[in-house]
């Protein structure tokens, strides 16, 4: 396809500077983003087994929460009921709750005993998933505007600039797609081989991306949006005020779960019934949030539907289950949400979007990579800017990736030492990312590339080892590691192991035997580790 | 393909084209929606018709924003979101009166 000379000149540019702007911070996006996929399995991988709730017979719930709040002050004012293969488990807030992310709240956990008395333990809520799914939002840009979060305005700036290099990207790329899609040229180049992959990625999987890109712009500026949009409505109002309620019920009066799940079953037939999420009981304002899941279903949270009930009337106040013959736009709007969850196709979709997320963080990498090249010296030394753009994109990949992996490899520890919890991932996952972006600046970038790679990969190894650890060490609290979604964040963080590792020795042989005037070469000469005996000399 | 003149190029006006594209972009996307939100299938509804047209309000926008850039120069821009902005807001306008 002919495309204008000067077009092309002009969405170069627009790609170029789009890019190298976002990439960084996509990338965190995208790699945190892949592993919110399975973030309720990361969340029970990291919680010991010893400090979830126990369930019990479903017959038996009723009872247990009957007197749960007759004795328990936190939970007369809500509860949460979990509904597993083998029955019901009952927990509450003993400390926080309530909507948003804070990492001091405590869970408390009810069981029967034998003499069908109820225990109930302690333990702090585990955050690691919800902390990645914040990584994932605000790519670990702290602090807030308003009511909304500084790293998501960001972001969404940056999806929006992420929706331009797609667009511009596919512009240039026109006159030579037909020709060179599937072509990966290796022996014309590293350059060429990673221009090639960057092409075919972000063909292949360009549909994802501008989903994504706008699903990320509407979730960052929802509000102005609508306040834009109030003024089209002008007089009329965008939503139905909510009723307030007037009268405080008693809570004997709660009717059982059983009679829930019947009306639930009535309001969403194909659907599983997750959890009963019980807030403000003892207010005049009470409220039932019921999590639903099915897998052939577009969802519009990032693993539920939600239903709200009024707890004592069972009346619905509000739900995300629709179907086109009530209103034409209700799945259509939910459609746009579960593109971007990737709900709709249980497991072998989140397989799926995992895979698109990383091939995503791969895109952005690559994209710099390519930049950098562009500006490569063909002799000499090579520019400061160059230098500097090298060392951020290893200190921010390799950082946010060796942060996540140290939190969660952190996570075992942080139980058996009995510090604070989700304080610990969050500092685990910041210095560890501060001290990598340090030692690429003071590395540089072609050392510490090589060295990062090395880094990840022992960590990721390190994951698999403190669980057979685990296994070994009493005083551990215990991991029930045979269910097979525990076992897998194990065998996930080997594959990645291998992959750092394959990346590592790449990286040496570039380094060593590749382009002498490249970023990525390590002068042997001022390398005094290495004797240049040692070193077999280019052809 | 013949050589193009200095004159027929694009010309990039960079930060010019970006704000015509932000400021004007969106004056349009609104005024496309409020058409679609006042005499669009089912008029007014509150309901999961808002939600669709907030959502819609950034589908229009981002491709105006991705294609400022063909105009040739920022003035050719800023002239025909002009006019694409009046012949809307002035339809809605006057549907609204008639209504």
């Amino acid at each position: 396809m002919k495309i204008r000379s000067d077009v092309l000149r002009t969405y170069q540019s627009v790609h170029t500077w789009t890019g190298i702007t976002t990439s960084l911070l996509l990338f965190i996006a995208f790699f945190a983003g892949a592993l919110t996929m399975f973030k309720p399995q990361i969340e029970q991988w990291a919680t010991p087994t010893s400090l979830t709730a126990t369930p019990v017979s479903e017959q038996k719930i009723d009872r247990l929460i009957g007197q749960a709040i007759r004795e328990q002050d936190k939970a007369r004012e809500g509860f949460n009921v979990d509904f597993v293969e083998d029955g019901a488990a009952l927990s509450w807030f003993a400390h926080g709750g309530g909507r948003g992310l804070r990492l001091d709240d405590r869970l408390a956990f009810a069981r029967l005993d034998k003499n069908e008395q109820m225990i109930v333990q302690q333990a702090p809520s585990n955050e690691l998933g919800n902390l990645i799914d914040q990584l994932h939002r605000t790519a670990g840009i702290m602090g807030k505007v308003g009511h909304e979060d500084l790293g998501v305005l960001i972001l969404g700036v940056a999806a929006a600039l992420y929706f331009l290099a797609l667009i511009s990207g596919v512009i240039i790329l026109l006159p030579t797609i037909v020709k060179h899609l599937f072509a990966l040229r290796q022996h014309k180049g590293a350059n060429r081989f990673w221009l090639d992959s960057h092409n075919l990625v972000g063909v292949v999987s360009l549909p994802f991306h501008l989903l994504i890109a706008w699903t990320a712009v509407v979730f960052a500026f929802h509000d102005p949006m609508y306040g834009g949009l109030s003024l089209v409505y002008g007089d009329k109002p965008l939503f139905e005020p909510r009723d307030r309620g007037s009268i405080t019920y008693d809570l004997e009066q709660l009717p059982s779960m059983a009679e829930y799940q019947r009306q639930l079953q009535a309001l969403a037939p194909d659907y599983r019934i997750d959890k009963f999420e019980f807030t403000q009981l003892n207010t005049p304002n009470p409220s039932l949030a019921a999590y639903l899941s099915a897998d052939d279903r577009m969802q519009r949270g990032g693993y539920h539907d939600i239903i709200y009930l009024h707890p004592f009337t069972l009346e619905v106040g509000y739900s995300t289950v629709t179907s086109s013959e009530q209103d034409v736009f209700a799945p259509v709007v939910n459609s746009f949400f579960s593109l971007h969850f990737g709900n709709y196709a249980a497991n072998y979709g989140r397989w799926m979007y995992f895979i698109m997320g990383l091939l995503g963080a791969f895109l952005f990498y690559s994209g710099n990579l390519l930049w950098l090249e562009k500006r490569r010296e063909k002799h000499g030394e090579q520019r400061k800017a160059t230098k500097v753009m090298a060392a951020l994109t290893v200190g921010v990949c390799a950082g946010s990736m060796l942060g996540i992996a140290v939190a969660m490899l952190a996570s075992k520890w942080l139980y058996l030492l009995n510090v604070q919890l989700n304080q610990g991932y969050l500092w685990s996952y910041y210095t560890v990312f501060a001290l990598t972006i340090g030692y690429s600046f003071y590395r540089g970038a072609a050392h510490s590339a090589i060295h990062l790679l090395y880094a990840l990969t022992a960590v990721c190894l390190a994951i698999p080892a403190t669980t057979l650890l685990a296994l070994i060490i009493p005083s551990m609290p215990s991991w029930s590691s045979a269910e097979t979604s525990n076992l897998m964040v194990e065998v996930m963080a080997i594959v990645f192991a291998f992959a750092f590792l394959c990346a590592a020795n790449k990286a040496k042989a570039r380094a060593y035997f590749g382009d002498r005037n490249s970023i990525w070469a390590i002068n042997m000469a001022s390398d005094k580790a290495l004797e240049p005996a040692t070193i077999p000399q280019q052809s | 393909m013949a050589r193009l003149l200095l004159q027929d190029k694009i010309q990039p006006h960079w930060w010019c084209k970006t704000f015509i594209g932000i400021f004007m972009g969106l004056l349009l996307s609104y005024g496309l929606i409020a058409l679609f939100a006042w005499f669009g299938p089912d008029g007014l509804e509150t309901g999961m018709k808002v939600q669709f047209n907030m959502w819609m309000i950034s589908a229009i926008w981002l491709p105006i924003l991705t294609l400022i850039y063909l105009f040739k120069t920022a003035r050719s821009a800023f002239i025909y979101l002009l006019f694409a902005n009046v012949c809307v807001y002035f339809l809605f306008v006057s549907l609204w009166w008639l209504q």
